[in-house]
């Protein structure tokens, strides 16, 4: 059975090489450096066939994430999974987090 | 002289926007870095300067070290069979170190041209060329490297002759590929920074040549 991720081999749309790069943003190059940091040969949290794990995980909202935020969504489901932070302390993160970032939004 | 040279009351702030500012990811994205992010800053996993150094890192790789390491293996015939055969030892001669993966060098030749793709994901090398560019990870490249090689090549400009074999080699979590390019002819007696702007990012994955003497000349 094919996963969401397994697109080797379908029908698809021409490959546009001017149009289909991009350079990263910051943001997407944080995501980057905390996949690539949890990593690496100090750390050793995860190995990259988890990640892929994670993101195929996703089943078929796979094709809806852009491919940064399936990364994110692969970092914290594997530090969740590897105890290095709870789901409580994610969650209350999350909320204190978002306060900030809303207010910062708002441009207060 | 511009009309707003000498106005200076009209009351915006004078340190200026002079960086045009990436787009916001979406919010509930961002919430979740940041949250990721910190907690791993306070759980002592990583700190600030890591994530800082490890992007600082991602940028010094790429076009220019890809091309080194291709140029030296043109110009050093026990280093090309070095890389050929145990990259990892070639590679550290370069500070790069692939582990835990692996890392293997197709060479094209007259009569081989090879190709890199990662169906599953986005698996590159990246300890060499850095982050991948968007259309490898794009659907389109995935699905199509593997079934029409040669009209995916020619939407990149990469027409082959009939006779020259195409090898695709897909990618995963321990093993990439990375492409030899063919030194081009009429490059003999060329200092290494000539045959250095010579070898592209694309070419080191295959899906062009290497840049051709007139495009140097220009």
């Amino acid at each position: 059975m094919r996963g969401p991720q397994d697109y080797g081999g379908l029908p698809a749309g021409a490959v546009d090489p001017v149009k289909h790069e991009h350079v990263p943003t910051h943001w997407e190059k944080t995501v980057d450096a905390l996949m690539m940091l949890i990593f690496d040969q100090r750390r050793q949290l995860a190995r990259v066939d988890e990640s892929r794990r994670m993101q195929e995980m996703l089943g078929e909202d796979y094709h809806k994430y852009p491919y940064y935020e399936r990364w994110l969504q692969a970092v914290a489901w594997l530090m969740l999974e590897k105890g290095v932070f709870t789901q409580e302390e994610l969650e209350a993160k999350q909320t204190e987090v978002r306060g900030r970032l809303e207010a910062e939004r708002s441009g207060n | 002289m511009s009309e707003h040279h000498h106005d200076h009351d009209h009351g915006h702030d004078h340190d200026g926007k002079p960086i045009q500012e990436d787009e916001l990811p979406a919010l509930e994205a961002q919430i979740l870095e940041t949250s990721v992010r910190e907690l791993l800053i306070e759980k002592g996993v990583v700190s600030a300067d890591d994530i800082r150094r490890a992007i600082e890192a991602m940028e010094t790789r790429g076009e220019s070290l890809g091309a080194k390491i291709v140029v030296r293996a043109w110009t050093d015939p026990a280093f090309k069979e070095k890389l050929l055969t145990s990259s990892d030892d070639a590679l550290m001669e370069f500070g790069i170190d692939m582990r835990p993966m692996e890392l293997c060098v197709v060479e094209n030749t007259e009569d081989v041209h090879n190709m890199v793709v990662c169906t599953l994901c986005s698996c590159y090398p990246r300890p060499i060329l850095g982050i991948p560019p968007a259309w490898y990870k794009r659907r389109d490249y995935r699905s199509r490297a593997v079934r029409e090689p040669r009209a995916v090549l020619q939407e990149f400009g990469t027409e082959l002759p009939d006779n020259r074999q195409v090898r695709v080699h897909d990618s995963n979590a321990d093993l990439r590929y990375l492409v030899l390019p063919k030194r081009p002819e009429g490059t003999e007696g060329w200092t290494n920074d000539q045959l250095e702007a010579l070898v592209t990012r694309d070419s080191m994955i295959g899906v062009s040549d290497v840049r051709s003497l007139d495009e140097l000349v220009g």
